[in-house]
């Protein structure tokens, strides 16, 4: 500390001989000859002139990082695809990051990233086809859906959503995708195999969340601005009914049974618990962490276990996961993870559970049984979505 | 050169306007779109025991106090800080806990008043910003009023023109790096966080 600063004010003091010439990105202290307090201006010269040799400060760090994961993947790719050749118990996770425009395949072998791809900009929600041969990510300022060949790992092809499409569903077949258009307030209805737009359906303002019932029956989008969870008929694709839900709705998950459906409010900073028959809120998850104000705690990404036993919860920039006793609705445990935690994907065996960390830049490796986190992956800028292969 | 330096002048003016516009009403001087937390909170970072006991006892430990210092700096890259964090806890042995707990209250500390004085330094850039967009603009109006006077006298038009071809300048200068300094404080946030999730592991 001591040294660096020592080093730019001794800069400084080169240049304050020369005549007043501001150079690009060195603005602050010494070109303006009006300073009124130079030493307090020298101080944040030294920041923004330090970090402004190498662009944003932020993006110039974990691209050091990152480079040099890169670089040596270059020597492990063929490594790492002999294993997944190989029938290894690896599964491959892809993530979306919604600020570098990537996505990054992490394989759950090693843990380490095995290719960073481009696509296209803000990619958000990711799925795989159930048949796992492709993933399917929405690119919403490009207003269309990508897909990418899970053999090859390049874009093949493209699919007709509406005007930035955030978040997507597929019925139990794999054969209808409906997907969440944020901009124009309607789900789009896409036939997969012929990969053409089948449909519209017009819900509330800015949709966001969506899933669909185990039986394929009832389709839920969320409505961000009207707080309300949508159901939604599949075969006549009418809504049948809205259920009030706290503020800012931006998740919906199905018990594996049917029983229960719940809902993430961002800002409300609760989970509600829906009677799907009933159409009624019959229990509130709510959640507390001493030494947070309220406002930290954003419930946003649930995921279930099959055994509908436990529930997990992701909570934005409280930084942590919620693990919740889905009988009692109580939070048992919360698991520090990275910083804004949104989404999450389990592994198919359900060993693990993997969570996408929006400012840390990096994925989260919990051991569900151990309910411990056991790892941390460094990925791709503003980590939003992920997706394991069935 | 008359149209082009208003048109530089309305240029600067159109920008400071913008960044005026606060989003977050408590903050009016907060140039950045990024949200402006004042604190990190000690829960948002740091899920292990307790810091209450240790509160500035390591400002009293030199070799805590040092180490804190060297991982506070961005200039040391990350990689290299978690291995430090790792070192230092590994050869702690009986103290582990302990100099863990004051390894962090010290970054907290450290880490916490770097970022304080990037956001104060920030909100005083808005506020000279908006004083250089007043000049600029009266000064402005004082080439027109000049540039049309009878007799013209060039080598004050000359002079002011220059004036306000620097000011224009520098104004637009610290625009750009405004938006660079606006990321400092989540690089900040970033390093507290994953320092302290190094130690946390260490911890266990």
């Amino acid at each position: 500390m001591q040294v660096e600063m020592s080093i730019v004010m001794r800069r400084s003091r080169c240049r304050d001989g020369a005549p007043p010439l501001p150079l690009a990105g060195e603005g602050w202290g010494e070109g303006i000859s009006a300073t009124k307090i130079p030493q307090e201006e020298r101080a944040l010269s030294r920041i923004a002139s330090h970090d402004a040799i190498r662009p944003p400060p932020q993006a110039g760090e974990v691209k050091t990082a990152r480079g040099r994961t890169l670089r040596m993947l270059g020597t492990a790719l063929p490594v790492a695809l002999a294993l997944v050749a190989a029938p290894a118990h690896a599964f491959i996770a892809y993530v979306s990051n919604e600020k570098s425009n990537t996505v990054t395949v992490i394989d759950t072998d090693s843990w380490t990233v095995t290719k960073t791809i481009k696509v296209g900009q803000r990619p958000r929600g990711i799925d795989f086809t159930r048949d796992g041969k492709f993933v399917m990510v929405a690119v919403g300022d490009d207003d269309t859906i990508q897909v990418i060949d899970a053999k090859t790992q390049g874009i093949v092809d493209t699919l007709p959503s509406g005007p930035d499409p955030e978040l997507f569903a597929q019925d139990a077949a794999g054969k209808v995708l409906y997907v969440a258009n944020e901009n124009d307030n309607t789900v789009t209805v896409i036939d997969l195999e012929k990969r053409a737009r089948i449909g519209d359906i017009q819900v509330g303002v800015e949709p966001e969340g969506m899933t669909i019932s185990p039986d394929g029956k009832t389709l839920i989008n969320t409505s961000e601005t009207t707080n309300m969870a949508h159901f939604i008929d599949t075969n006549s694709r009418q809504i049948v009914a809205n259920v009030l839900v706290d503020a800012r709705p931006r998740f919906a998950e199905f018990k594996h049974d049917s029983s229960e459906l719940w809902v993430s409010s961002e800002i409300g900073g609760t989970v509600s618990i829906i009677d799907p028959k009933k159409h009624e809120v019959i229990g509130k998850v709510t959640f507390e962490i001493p030494g947070l104000r309220r406002e930290a705690i954003q419930p946003v990404g649930i995921g279930m276990t099959k055994d509908d036993k436990t529930a997990f919860i992701a909570l934005g920039p409280a930084n942590r996961i919620a693990v919740v006793d889905t009988a009692t609705r109580k939070v048992t445990k919360y698991l520090l993870v990275g910083q804004r935690v949104w989404h999450m994907a389990f592994t198919p065996d359900e060993k693990y559970l993997l969570t996408t960390n929006g400012v840390s830049n990096d994925v989260s490796v919990i051991d569900v049984a151990a309910q411990k986190v056991i790892k941390t992956i460094q990925v791709g800028e503003l980590p939003w979505g992920i997706a394991i292969a069935p | 050169m008359r149209f082009r330096i208003v048109a530089i002048a309305a240029l600067a003016l159109a920008a400071s306007s913008a960044a005026s516009r606060a989003a977050d009403p408590r903050y009016p001087d907060w140039p950045c779109t990024q949200a402006k937390v004042p604190e990190v909170s000690l829960a948002a970072v740091w899920a292990g025991p307790p810091l209450d006991d240790v509160q500035d006892k390591w400002k009293d430990n030199a070799k805590v106090g040092a180490l804190v210092s060297k991982l506070a700096a961005r200039k040391t890259p990350l990689d290299d800080a978690e291995k430090s964090v790792k070192e230092f806890l590994a050869s702690s042995a009986s103290d582990k806990t302990a100099n863990a707990k004051l390894l962090f209250a010290g970054l907290f500390d450290t880490l916490n008043a770097q970022r304080s004085s990037v956001m104060n330094g920030l909100e005083r850039v808005t506020r000279k910003q908006r004083e250089a967009a007043d000049r600029i603009r009266d000064d402005t109006i004082e080439l027109q009023r000049l540039q049309d006077a009878t007799p013209r006298d060039d080598s004050k038009v000359d002079a002011l023109s220059n004036q306000l071809i620097w000011e224009t300048r520098i104004f637009e200068d610290r625009r750009k790096v405004v938006r660079f300094v606006c990321e400092v404080p989540t690089a900040i946030d970033q390093r507290l966080f994953a320092l302290g999730r190094v130690i946390q592991q260490e911890m266990e």
